[in-house]
Formats: C-alpha cells, structure tokens, sequence
C-alpha cells in the first residue's frame, strides 16, 4: 500500500511540472504583465515604469521568470494583486475558507441526498418512487447550474424569501456569535444545492443500480436463506457493499467542486476563490488568476490521487498494476 | 454426388432477411421501439427545424436595439417580450438556438475526430506510442476545465465564435482519446485484424476499414452524451461572458441577462425560456443517447 502511495505521488510530479509550465506560459501570453501589481497606475511616468519593471525582474530572460515564479509560489508567495493591493496569498487565504465551506456543504447534501434516494430507488425498482427518483435524476442530470441556480433564487429567495440570493455573511452580523454561523449557513445552503445538484443525481443513480445488482448476489441469497430479515439484509449488507464504490468518488469531488465553484459563486455573488478567479480575469489581475488556475489544477491533481488511493484501499487489485 | 465447394446461404434465409439481421439493423429496430428516445429525437428533429428556420418564422432582427420598447412583457407583438435593449426575446431566442447548437455540434465533431485519432493511434501501435499519447491525455484530462477554457478565452480578448470552438476542443477531446484507445485495445486481439496485417494492410487501412467499424457505436453513443455537455458548456462560458461575444444571441447570452435579482423577479419572460430551451434539448439528448446505448448493447434484452 505504501509502495503504491509513494509510486502513485512520485508519477503525479512530471505532471505538476508540465501544468506549472502550462499556467505560466499562459500567463506571459495574456496581454499586459503577468506578473502587474506592484506599479502604481496613478504613476505613469515611463522613467518609474522602467524602473519598476527592472525592478520586478520582467526584463529577465523568460526561463529564469518562470524559476522565480515556481519557487515563490511553492514557498507561498504568489505575488502581488494588482487590484486589491494585498499579497496573493493573503487574498486566497480569506476567500479559500468560503468555498471550503461551500463544498463541505455540498458535499454533505449530495452524499446524503443520494444515499436516501439511492437506497429506496434500489430497494423497491420500478415503482412508483423509483420512477419519481429517476425523473429527478433525468432532471438533475439535464439542468445546467446556472439556470438551476436562477431557479432556486427566484422559488426560495424571491418568491419564498426562505434563503438569501447573494453574498456570504449579512451586514452586521458579528463573528463568534450563534446569529452569525446561522447567517453563513443560511447563505450557504442554495449555493451548496445548486453546486452539488448533479452529483447528487449521478450517485443517486449509481446506488439504486449497485443495490439493484448488489441485491441478486449470492451472499444475499445466503441471507435471506438464513432468516435475516429483509430490511437488515438492505440496510446493513447490501449497502456496505455498495457505499464502498461511492466513498471512491470523494477524490474525483475535489476536482469537480472547485471548478464547478465558479459558476454557482459568481451567480450568488458568493465570495469565494470561484468568484475572485472570474473577477481577476475581467480585470487582468493576472497574479491572482494565475495562483487559482496553478491551485486549482493541484487540487484536482491531489483530488486524483486521493480517488487513487481510496480505490486501492477499497480493490486491493488495483496496486499491482 | 460431389459437394459445392462454394459456400452457399441456406435456402430458408432470404436475401432482405440476411440484410435485416445486421447489428446496425438489430440495432436500429430496438432504437426504434423505444418510444422515450424516439419522442425524444423528434423534439430534438423540431428544435434544430425551428432554430435554424428562424428567418423564415420572424421578421424582428435579433439584434436592434428599439429603446422605445424596452423591458416589454409578453404581447401580441412579441410573443415573449423585449430585453433591456428593446431586442425581441422570441427572435433572440430562435437565433440563439441557432448559434447554440451549431457550436455544439462543431466542437463535438471536432472533439470526437480528435480523440478518435489520438486514441486509435494509442491503441493500435501500443508501446512507447501508447504511453507517449496516454500520459498527454492525462494531463488534458488534470485540467481544471472550466477554468482554463476561461484563462485561455482571455488570451484571445475580443475573438469570435471560431475561438470558442477551437479552445474547448482542444481541452476535452482527453476522455474520448481514452475511450476509443480502450475499445481498440480489445477489438484488436480478433483474428480479423491478426489477417488484415497478414495480407498487407497498411496500419490507416487497418484502422480505419477494420477497427473503426467495429467501434463505431460506441463512438456515436459518446458523441451523443457529448454533444449535451458541449451544448451546456457554450451556455456556461456565456453566460459568464466568457463565451460567445455579447452581441451574438445565444442561448447563454439570453440568460446572462437574468443575473441581477430584479430581472429575475420581474422578467421571468427573459429567463425561463431560454432556460427551458438548454434544460429540453439536453434531457432530448440524453434520452437518445441512451435509447442508442441499449440498442447497440447486445446484451440488453429491450
């Protein structure tokens, strides 16, 4: 197993090579400075630019850029941001903890969401649950997030008024107190739906077929044979069985929330890293946008590695390739 | 009495019967009574009619912009109201479905034509080949997609519809590259393909008249499934105004109208049904995508 871990991590570092390569090669393509943050716009006086441009290193040969930029990101130093006037790391620090929080939301939602669902679709297939379950798999799996997300606002913020449609926090709100982590969670739940509505419908869907499937095997049959009564036999030895492909799934979660993140945040005005990756781009805060493209194709990166593992935990199989 | 040496087909079996029995007419033949996926694709027969008929169905010009007649509901004029630039939703709409769908079906075409190759070449040579092709499509497929398809959008500030296509093709042909690559890993261990090389063929000659046929379904049912989560990634990306440029109706441009909570409150009208349109045509999709998956899958008993 450790063997495994070790062979997995080692593999993933000529890929984090070619993606650090990657990011800053499209960095230097975008129009202006990649590195802009430091120059003070009201000073455009050509002398000071210069000045500061020798000063940044940006007439250094573009390999010794790419040598700075790597080893200061992975030291923590992502630069400058040349709208919000802060270090990089500083911004993604208090934004990092909002969409942490949002995909811990969703992630709990889509998990017991689907394994309800899931298990009363694949415990009585074909009736009329059933039927009702999967037309909202058909549904969840069809609807793009956004128009889900304007949905959602307009039945449980607008008409309703159950939730609020924007923002993390309400004015006024102070930290620490009870009002305030019941305010952010209010703020985070139609998010967090939106967010997960898929993967609910895709696990939803996984675990009924898997109990379905699960519920013709043999131990089962043994089972049943013994007496165990039916409720049991779903309950305790069937969905053992089948939560385990589903705990793999985590990893792959990773990846798709993060970058899923970005649409849902930005719709519900939600200040994350999703929110702050489309505003930097809008207004070439290149820094910032490329320390959440380089973080985020890590975090889907690591998120593999973790599905990796997970699976060969659960399939011991899967090691000896 | 000598036997005939030429192998001859029973005299029971008919000639339009031996035709009727082929896989891709088995194949058809259950496509076919399934009721769900044939419902579905004449919606999707009607959808691509209507959307690319538009001129032919309304006059108003999807892009004026008449500010005597803004924010208009629903009337005898305009079927579904005007935007916030006066612009007629209906015309827009039937416009934006045009632009819609015609880019999706230009970057699945893309898309699968890319992934077919990379991952027939993959799978047929195997070796240094296979591990050189796979270990890039690894890492196309590590990339958080959404996110540099925006990064890469903003390079090329202020390019068309042709941008678009090109940058979200070149970031997700990796699964069907990986899908192809696998089925052509198992179909060539036949002895067909074992003979095809024997006699002298050529490697093109054996990929694409022997192997490629022969996974040919599975690549029509991946383009299917492909051509839905293409069609929601251009309303994405344009909705977040990454994608098609504002002046272009599109079915993404439409709804990112609706993202102040005012226009959502009280213009439903801009809204829903561009929203119906995307949601209708890829729940379509889908149904015909798996209404070809099961007719294609020997084992299904439907």
């Amino acid at each position: 197993m450790v063997s495994f871990a070790i062979r997995r991590f080692l593999a993933m570092i000529p890929i984090l090579i070619l993606l650090s390569v990657t990011v800053f090669s499209l960095a230097k393509l975008m129009p202006g400075d990649a590195l802009t943050g430091k120059i003070d716009p009201n000073n455009a006086n050509p002398e000071y630019i210069a000045k500061m441009r020798e000063q940044l290193g940006y007439n250094d040969p573009v390999p010794v850029q790419y040598v700075k930029w790597v080893t200061g990101f992975f030291q923590g130093d992502m630069g400058d941001s040349f709208v919000h006037k802060m270090p990089v790391t500083q911004l993604i620090g208090e934004r990092i903890e909002n969409t942490v929080m949002l995909a811990l939301a969703s992630l709990l939602i889509t998990y017991v969401v689907a394994f309800i669902l899931g298990m009363i679709a694949g415990r009585w297939p074909y009736r009329w649950s059933d039927h009702l379950i999967l037309t909202f798999n058909y549904i969840g799996y069809a609807v793009p997030s956004f128009f889900a997300a304007i949905v959602c606002i307009y039945i449980f913020s607008i008409q309703l008024g159950w939730f609020p449609a924007s923002g993390s926090i309400s004015v006024g709100a102070q930290e620490g107190t009870l009002y305030y982590y019941l305010e952010r969670i209010k703020h985070t739940i139609l998010p967090a739906i939106v967010l997960g509505l898929f993967n609910t419908a895709a696990y939803t869907q996984f675990l009924r077929n898997d109990v379905i499937e699960n519920a013709s095997k043999d131990y089962v049959r043994t089972a049943m044979a013994k007496g165990t009564k039916t409720s049991a036999i779903y309950n305790k030895h069937i969905l053992r069985n089948s939560l385990i492909p589903m705990v793999t799934f985590i990893g792959l979660d990773i990846g798709t929330l993060l970058s899923g993140a970005v649409i849902t945040e930005t719709i519900f005005t939600y200040p994350g890293l999703g929110q702050l990756f489309i505003d930097s781009v809008s207004s070439r805060d290149y820094s910032v946008v490329m320390a959440i493209s380089m973080l985020l194709a890590i975090m889907s990166l690591v998120g593999n590695l973790i599905a990796d593992l997970l699976y060969s935990v659960v399939d011991p199989r899967i090691r000896l390739r | 009495m000598s036997q005939t040496t030429t192998p001859q087909l029973p005299p029971t079996v008919s000639e339009s019967k031996v035709k009727g029995t082929s896989p891709w007419a088995i194949g058809m033949r259950k496509f076919f009574k399934n009721k769900l996926a044939v419902t579905s694709l004449l919606f999707l027969i009607i959808m691509f009619a209507v959307s690319f008929s538009a001129d032919l169905l309304d006059t108003h010009d999807p892009t004026k912009v008449d500010i005597m007649s803004i924010n208009e509901a629903p009337s005898k004029d305009h079927y579904l109201g005007t935007d916030e630039g006066g612009r007629d939703v209906y015309t827009r709409l039937l416009h934006g479905g045009q632009v819609s769908l015609t880019i999706g079906l230009s970057i699945t075409v893309l898309v699968i034509i890319t992934g077919t190759i990379f991952g027939s070449i993959a799978g047929y040579f195997g070796g240094w080949v296979d591990s050189l092709v796979m270990r890039f499509t690894d890492y196309v497929l590590t990339l958080p997609f959404l996110v540099f398809v925006i990064v890469v959008k903003a390079i090329f500030v202020d390019t068309g519809v042709l941008t678009l296509i090109f940058v979200v093709s070149l970031l997700s042909w990796g699964g069907t590259a990986r899908m192809v690559r696998g089925k052509i890993l198992s179909e060539k261990e036949n002895e067909y393909v074992l003979s095809a090389i024997s006699i002298g063929c050529k490697p093109s000659k054996v990929i694409f008249k022997h192997l490629l046929p022969n996974v040919i379904s599975t690549i029509i049912v991946q383009s299917v499934y492909l051509l839905a989560a293409m069609i929601v990634i251009e309303t994405a990306l344009s909705f977040l105004g990454f994608g098609v440029p504002a002046n272009i109706p599109s079915w993404g441009n439409i709804m990112s109208t609706a993202s102040t909570p005012e226009v959502i409150e009280q213009q439903w009208w801009i809204w829903v049904p561009a929203g119906l349109c995307i949601t209708s045509t890829i729940l379509a999709i889908n149904f015909v995508g798996e209404g070809l998956k099961d007719a294609f899958n020997p084992k299904s008993l439907r």
